[in-house]
């Protein structure tokens, strides 16, 4: 077994043990963190498949900017109610059942041996360009030569949240005066 | 040629003009429409009855209406008019007509004239579907029709709870005894295929039995003549059917209606000649009934209601007649008892007229001298139904009494001995009656007393017209007129030579009657008295009317009542039918209620339904493709 | 199993996870982090198959969807905010009026 696929065990299984806790966690700040180092783990997933630009994303705009919004609320919000005395809803049993349905139905689609397949593969590779590094610079040069329209419109997409973001506050606070 | 038609029709007519248009156009209208109609029917009787003689004895046959087809079978509306319909037709619209004059002075003050009349007229359409009809389902129609008018009349004033429920008592006992008429036309019609009384009284009568016992359908048609004509065990709403006005007792509990059970076995003759059981089983119940109601009459103290237990035993005559085979003779005494028995009814009604309302015979008398024509007419009806000769009653009795003797198809001295007691019965407690109404000295109080009056020409003359008929009616032997359509029985040669001293021995029994009534009641009612204490567990039988009512109500009525409150009432309609109606009811509310836990408010919850709809999906989506 | 095997059952698996999170925890904010994981699993999925094919445009795809889930968690947050002061809690129990 290689380094490579050790790794990838390892950081696999931190993921899912992150996911784990994050369920039986109280603090929502041991949540947050929880869900911080599965991300983490999956940034090193990206690495070691040699999407490096992703793994730095995942860890910047992900860990970074979101995560960290959430840790501010948290310690922002008094987190003694009663989801903190009691942690979970009321059917947790068939709520785990059916989640389990659900994987099991997925899994079954994906071990079908023909999810990727060498025609599969192929045929896509007929269509747009296939590069074979993942580096920043054929990625950015991927991005805004082919897809600058779709970057003008992360823009605007990011402005509209930015205004609904404030109308929102400004909504919660006309309510209270 | 539609003569007949014209007979049924004319009361029809005079029943939709008193009921529809009475009320407004006046007492004058109605009583022309209420009495000429009736007159009008008797004069196309009589023209009926000469065509029929010129006829040759057959008899005419008229088609009015073509009821129903089904199959190869068609219900007719049909009359037939043979000496036997022509008797009781004559009868019907005769003494009905003389009633319905009686009425108008009986009636004159009563606030629903116009309703009275419009009944009475109905009843006598329906008696007249009934003695015309040709087929048993025509009879049946009128047959069912005189029960309705019965009860209507019956029940006239209404307002008294107590004269309704005699109404409803006359109506449902008839009920019972047309359940076994209608077996009985069941059968015929199923073994023979038809209805027409003469097409039955011929199959009887041919040479190939028809595949119905005779008697079988014999005995169940006499039930519905038991109900019909007040007999044992039927017989117990004649009496409260006295709740009535009084013409409406003569008229229907009298004359006519009450006679219909006599009319339907007469009238199929054919049958019962060869039904031997059903005939025996007629005579026994028609003696045992006459003995029974004259016991009873003996001690009754309602003057109609002795009237009422006299009819009953009158009756019982016919029905021994008829049972013995002697069909004419038992018509014949239909003939003479309408006419004494009516004079007696209405000339009670003159009394009780005269007297206010009072029907109480222990506080009468004396009114001999005070109300002279109805006196004199009620005695001779009195005498007439006591059997002195030459009166009508005694023809009528006599030949009764002899064939219940000496008839070949059943008669038997028992029959005779029987009846004879219950001819010394009915002479004694009718001359009861008279001696106590009008000869004894006065036992009415004061008030009364000033009141008495004769009554008004409209009904006294009818009186008189009765009385003369009961004097003289019995010369006309009806049963001989009848010979042609019912023969007569063979009577045992070996008796014949006790016929004379037979009818000395009936009139010695009348007069024995009249004698001891006399000694009894002389002087008024003191004989009475001591002799009522001397045999009270008697007397109270007989005041009770052997309690056949309280037995009817112990064993039919409370049972009957507790099955309709317990079980009908009770569980199916109140557990089953309401039940079930609640239940689907509550049904919706317990499933709405249940459904609607869905909507818990819980958001996690719905995330979770919404989950199990979309792996059910892929699920789906994954086994078919 | 291969790679990709390998990491789509995780990708799967993690789906399933947030999913449940989702489904039973009872504090809003943790609703929202498991929803994030959920995201998370499959932008897993969506990087392997673009690896796995080797094509740029797999990556600007995912890129996009960075900015997207950014953007959405910009706005659920102050929503989240606002429903907790309303009920002066983060317990979406509160929030259930329906009786069922």
């Amino acid at each position: 077994m290689s380094l490579e696929t050790l790794l990838l065990y390892f950081f696999a299984a931190a993921s899912l043990a992150g996911g784990v806790l994050m369920l039986i966690a109280r603090h929502p700040m041991r949540v947050a963190l929880a869900l911080i180092s599965s991300m983490i783990s999956l940034a090193g997933i990206y690495a070691i498949l040699g999407v490096h630009v992703i793994a730095v994303f995942q860890v910047l705009i992900y860990v970074g900017a979101v995560m960290v919004f959430m840790v501010y609320v948290i310690m922002l919000l008094d987190v003694r109610d009663p989801s903190f005395l009691e942690r979970y809803g009321r059917a947790v049993v068939p709520s785990v059942a059916v989640a389990a349905l659900l994987a099991v139905a997925l899994g079954a689609a994906v071990s079908g041996g023909d999810i990727m397949s060498a025609e599969r593969l192929a045929a896509m590779h007929q269509g747009g360009r296939s590069g074979a590094s993942f580096e920043v610079q054929p990625f950015s040069v991927e991005f805004l030569e082919r897809y600058w329209l779709h970057f003008e419109l992360t823009s605007v997409l990011l402005l509209a949240a930015v205004v609904a973001a404030i109308a929102v506050i400004k909504a919660g606070r006309r309510h209270h005066g | 040629m539609n003569l007949l038609t014209l007979i049924v029709v004319l009361p029809l007519t005079g029943f939709l003009l008193n009921g529809l248009l009475g009320p407004r156009l006046g007492k004058s209208f109605v009583t022309v429409v209420g009495c000429g109609l009736p007159v009008l029917a008797f004069l196309a009787t009589i023209r009926a009855f000469g065509q029929l003689d010129g006829a040759a004895g057959l008899a005419l046959v008229e088609s009015a209406y073509t009821w129903a087809v089904v199959g190869d079978f068609s219900f007719d509306i049909a009359f037939y008019f043979d000496r036997l319909s022509a008797l009781m037709t004559l009868i019907v619209t005769g003494v009905g007509s003389l009633i319905h004059i009686y009425s108008t002075g009986y009636m004159k003050d009563d606030p629903s004239y116009a309703r009275y009349f419009a009944y009475l007229n109905l009843f006598l359409f329906f008696m007249l579907l009934l003695v015309l009809g040709r087929s048993l389902l025509v009879c049946f129609v009128g047959w069912e029709g005189v029960g309705l008018a019965s009860y209507l009349l019956i029940g006239f004033w209404f307002e008294d709870p107590a004269k309704a429920a005699a109404g409803k008592k006359a109506f449902i006992t008839n009920r019972v005894g047309d359940a076994g008429f209608l077996l009985g036309m069941f059968l015929i019609y199923y073994a023979l295929g038809t209805l027409d009384f003469d097409a039955v009284n011929a199959a009887f009568q041919g040479p190939v039995p028809p595949a119905v016992s005779a008697s079988l359908v014999g005995v169940l048609l006499f039930i519905g003549a038991t109900g019909k004509s007040a007999q044992i065990p039927l017989h117990v709403w004649l009496p409260d059917a006295m709740a009535g006005p009084t013409p409406v007792s003569a008229l229907i509990h009298a004359a006519t209606m009450v006679t219909a059970g006599v009319y339907l076995v007469a009238r199929l003759n054919g049958l019962y000649l060869v039904a031997p059981e059903a005939s025996q089983l007629i005579a026994g119940i028609g003696v045992a009934t006459a003995f029974f109601a004259a016991t009873i009459a003996v001690v009754q103290t309602d003057i109609k209601k002795v009237l009422a237990y006299s009819t009953i035993s009158q009756l019982g005559f016919m029905f021994l007649a008829l049972g013995v085979g002697a069909y004419g003779v038992a018509v014949f005494h239909v003939y003479t008892h309408a006419f004494f028995k009516a004079c007696l009814f209405l000339g009670a009604g003159s009394v009780i007229h005269a007297l206010g309302g009072e029907q109480d015979i222990r506080k009468m008398g004396g009114l001999a001298r005070r109300i002279p024509v109805t006196f004199v007419t009620f005695a001779v009806a009195t005498a007439a139904i006591a059997g002195l000769p030459p009166l009508a009653g005694f023809f009528s009795k006599d030949e009764i009494l002899w064939y219940a003797f000496a008839s070949e198809r059943g008669g038997s001295p028992l029959l005779w001995a029987v009846a004879s007691v219950t001819a010394l019965l009915t002479a004694f407690y009718m001359f009861r009656l008279l001696i106590l109404t009008f000869l004894t000295p006065s036992r009415m109080d004061h008030e009364t007393e000033h009141h008495v009056h004769e009554s008004p020409w409209s009904m006294t003359s009818v009186l008189v017209v009765l009385a003369v008929l009961s004097a003289i009616g019995g010369f006309f032997h009806v049963y001989l007129f009848l010979e042609p359509v019912m023969p007569l029985p063979e009577t045992a040669h070996a008796l014949e030579h006790l016929e004379w001293p037979l009818i000395i021995l009936a009139v010695v029994i009348g007069l024995a009657g009249l004698a001891a009534a006399v000694y009894v009641y002389r002087g008024g009612l003191d004989r009475a008295e001591r002799l009522e204490r001397r045999f009270p567990g008697l007397h109270r039988l007989l005041s009770g009317k052997y309690y056949i009512d309280e037995l009817y109500e112990a064993v039919l009525g409370r049972p009957l009542h507790w099955i309709s409150e317990r079980v009908f009432l009770g569980l199916g309609d109140r557990r089953l039918i309401d039940g079930s109606l609640h239940g689907l009811a509550s049904l919706a509310q317990r499933a709405a209620g249940r459904l609607s836990s869905v909507e818990t408010g819980q958001l996690q919850q719905y995330l979770w339904l919404a989950l199990m709809g979309i792996v059910a999906l892929l699920a789906w989506m994954w086994r078919h493709g | 199993m291969d790679r990709t095997q390998l990491l789509l059952t995780l990708s799967i698996a993690l789906f399933a996870l947030g999913l449940v999170g989702v489904m039973i925890r009872r504090n809003a904010l943790v609703m929202l982090m498991c929803m994030e994981l959920m995201l998370n699993g499959v932008i897993l999925s969506l990087v392997t198959f673009a690896e796995r094919s080797a094509m740029l445009s797999g990556a600007v795809l995912v890129f996009l969807v960075f900015v997207v889930a950014a953007a959405e968690i910009a706005i659920a947050i102050p929503i989240v905010l606002l429903l907790a002061r309303r009920r002066r809690t983060l317990d979406v129990g509160a929030w259930s009026e329906l009786r069922g």
